[in-house]
C-alpha cells in the first residue's frame, strides 16, 4: 500500500481487463470503525455491514458505480484505491520510445491547488498545463477541447432528437457524461438507455481523437501513443478500461489517474507547483472555451449545451451566456428557457443518483416534460468527484473523539 | 477474544463521539457538518463561474477556433457533428447490467433502490 494525497492504495495496475469484475474503491477491515458514513453517502447501498460488528465492504462489484464518495467522506481514511496507473506512467515518461499524452479534466484544475497549499478551488488550470509539461508528458491536450466538442455532438444530437422524433432515440435525451451515472442506468434502468445520449463523454472523445487526428496533426505515429486521462473521478478509471473504448483501433485511453495521483506526481519529481507559470496547453486539442470549463459543475453541461441550442435554434446571438436558472448547487433544478422562434426548452439537472433515480422514475413513467437532463453522481458534479483532494475537514486525527475533532477541524476551533 | 475486543474499542469509539458531539453542539450537528462540506464544494463551484466569466476568453463551445478546424470542409470531421466518422468515433452505446443487480437480490444483498 502507498498513501497518495491522504488515501492509501494498492499503487497496482487493474486486477483484471474487464472492469466489472472488481470495484475501484475497498474498505480496510482493519481501519474501519463502522461509523456506516460510506452507506450513508453512497448512492447505491453496495458497501454495507458484513458482520454484527459493523464492518464495512464493498460487497460485489455489480452495485457499485465507482463514485469513490465513500472514499473522500470516511473519516477514518479506511477505504483504499485499488487501482493506480502511477507507476506506469512514470515508466512511460522516461520511455524516450513512447509519446505520452495528458488529457485532464476541467474539475481537475480547481482542486489541484490545494495539496500545494492554495485555497480550496483555486483555478490553476495554467500552473497544471505548465507542471504535465515539467512532468515529461510530450503532448499537453485537454479534456476540455473535448468538452466542447461534446456540446457539439450532444447539442446536435438533442436538436435532432426534437426535430425528428424517432421512438429508438426518445425525448428525454440524459446525458452521458458521468461514468457513475451510465454504469447505475445501465444497472437500475435499463429500459431508459435510448434515452441516454450516444456520445461518449469528453475523455472518451478525447482518447480515440488523439490516436487518429492528433497523431495526424502532430505527426506522431499513434503506436507509440500513451495516453493518460487525469480525472477528479475513481468511475473514470472504470469507464477508461471499459472493453468497447477502442475505436481508434488501439486502446483509447492507456491509464486513468485522479487529481490526487496527480499531484503525488507532481511532488514525487520535486516541482514547486505554486510557483510554476501559466502556460497553454497544445492547441489542436487543448484549446478551450468557458463553456467547456463549467463542465466542472453540476449544471455545467446543460449551460454549455443551451448555449449552443439557443443559437441553433433561434438563429440568433445569445448575448449574455450566463444561463443562471440551470446553476445547480445540489439536489434538482429545473428550468424552462425561452428560445426565440422555437419555443421553450425545458430541461433539469440533478447530481445526486437519489435525484437523478426521481427523475428516471418520472420518465418510465411517461410523465417527464423535460427536453434535457443533465446527471452527475457527485453531489455538486465533478469538482466533488471522489478522485479530488480531501476537504481537510473529513478526516478525524488519531487520538480523542471522531466527530468532535471533525467538528474542531471545520470550524478551526483549537481547543 | 481478539473480536469482542475489537467490537468493544469500534462500539465506544461510535457512542463516545457521538455522544460528545451531541453535548458539544447539540443536534444539529450532522446537519452542520453536511452544510459545511457543501461550502467546501461550494467554493470550488464559485471558482468554476468565476474563471467562465473572467479569465475564458471565449464562453461558446462553437466559437472554439479548434472546433471549427475540425468540423471545416476540409477538417478532420467534415461531415460536421453527428456525421458518420463521429459516429464511428466519438458515439458509443450501452449495456443492460441488470442481470448483475438480479443476481445481487438472488443473494439476499439488499440495496437502496
Amino acid at each position: 500500500m502507498i498513501e497518495i494525497e491522504g488515501v492509501m492504495s494498492t499503487g497496482q495496475l487493474p486486477n483484471s481487463a474487464d472492469p466489472n469484475t472488481f470495484s475501484m474503491v475497498q474498505v480496510d477491515p482493519e481501519k474501519c470503525q463502522a461509523c456506516g458514513n460510506c452507506h450513508e453517502v453512497c448512492p447505491t447501498g453496495i458497501i454495507q455491514p458484513i458482520d454484527d460488528s459493523g464492518i464495512h465492504k464493498v460487497v460485489d462489484p455489480a452495485g457499485c458505480v465507482n463514485c469513490g464518495q465513500c472514499l473522500v467522506n470516511c473519516p477514518y481514511g479506511a477505504i483504499y484505491e485499488q487501482t493506480s496507473f502511477v507507476d506506469e506512467i512514470l515508466a512511460k515518461l522516461k520511455d524516450p520510445n513512447t509519446v505520452v499524452v495528458s488529457m485532464p479534466a476541467p474539475a481537475v484544475r480547481y482542486g489541484l491547488g490545494e495539496p500545494f497549499g492554495m485555497p480550496p478551488g483555486a483555478f490553476v488550470g495554467g500552473k497544471m498545463h505548465a507542471a504535465l509539461r515539467k512532468l515529461g508528458f510530450d503532448l499537453i491536450w485537454d479534456n476540455e477541447y473535448t468538452a466542447d466538442l461534446t456540446i457539439m455532438e450532444e447539442g446536435t444530437e438533442l436538436i435532432n432528437r426534437i426535430s425528428k422524433p424517432d421512438p429508438k432515440h426518445p425525448l428525454p435525451q440524459f446525458t452521458s457524461c458521468c461514468p457513475g451515472w451510465v454504469k447505475f442506468v445501465e444497472t437500475f434502468y435499463p429500459d431508459l438507455l435510448p434515452n441516454v445520449s450516444t456520445c461518449r463523454s469528453p475523455i472518451a472523445m478525447l482518447g480515440p481523437l488523439a490516436k487518429t487526428y492528433g497523431a495526424e496533426q502532430a505527426k506522431v505515429d499513434p503506436k507509440k501513443m500513451y495516453t493518460v486521462s487525469i480525472m477528479p473521478c475513481v468511475a473514470k478509471k472504470y469507464e477508461g478500461l471499459r472493453p468497447e473504448m477502442k475505436s481508434s483501433g488501439y486502446r483509447d485511453i492507456d491509464a486513468t489517474i485522479d487529481t490526487r495521483e496527480l499531484a503525488y506526481m507532481i511532488k514525487k519529481a520535486g516541482i514547486d507547483f505554486a510557483s510554476l507559470p501559466d502556460e497553454e496547453p497544445d492547441a489542436v486539442l487543448g484549446m478551450s472555451t468557458g463553456a467547456a470549463t463549467i463542465f466542472a459543475t453540476s449544471g455545467g453541461v446543460m449551460e454549455a449545451a443551451l448555449r449552443l441550442a439557443y443559437e441553433v435554434l433561434s438563429g440568433d446571438k445569445l448575448t449574455n451566456p450566463d444561463i443562471k436558472a440551470v446553476r445547480a448547487s445540489e439536489g434538482i433544478v429545473t428550468a424552462s428557457v425561452d428560445v426565440p422562434k422555437f419555443g421553450k426548452v425545458n430541461v433539469a439537472v440533478a447530481s445526486g443518483l437519489d435525484n437523478a433515480a426521481k427523475l428516471c422514475e418520472e420518465v418510465r413513467a411517461g410523465k417527464s416534460p423535460h427536453h434535457f437532463i443533465e446527471i452527475m453522481t457527485c453531489p455538486g458534479g465533478c469538482v466533488n468527484g471522489g478522485g479530488q483532494p480531501l476537504d481537510p475537514g473529513v478526516r478525524i486525527s488519531d487520538a480523542g473523539s471522531p466527530l468532535l475533532d471533525n467538528y474542531k477541524n471545520r470550524f478551526g476551533i483549537s481547543c | 477474544m481478539n473480536t469482542i475486543m475489537e467490537l468493544t474499542r469500534r462500539s465506544f469509539l461510535k457512542v463516545a463521539g457521538v455522544a460528545t458531539a451531541v453535548a458539544v453542539t447539540g443536534l444539529n450537528f450532522v446537519t452542520t457538518a453536511s452544510a459545511a462540506a457543501m461550502d467546501f464544494v461550494g467554493k470550488r463551484q464559485s471558482s468554476v463561474y468565476e474563471a467562465d466569466a473572467k479569465i475564458y476568453k471565449l464562453r461558446k463551445s462553437q466559437d472554439n477556433p479548434m472546433i471549427q478546424k475540425i468540423y471545416a470542409k476540409d477538417g478532420f470531421l467534415h461531415d460536421g457533428p453527428c456525421g458518420h466518422k463521429s459516429h464511428e468515433l466519438l458515439h458509443t452505446h450501452y449495456f443492460d447490467r441488470s442481470a448483475g443487480l438480479k443476481a445481487l437480490r438472488a443473494k439476499g444483498i439488499k440495496l437502496k433502490l
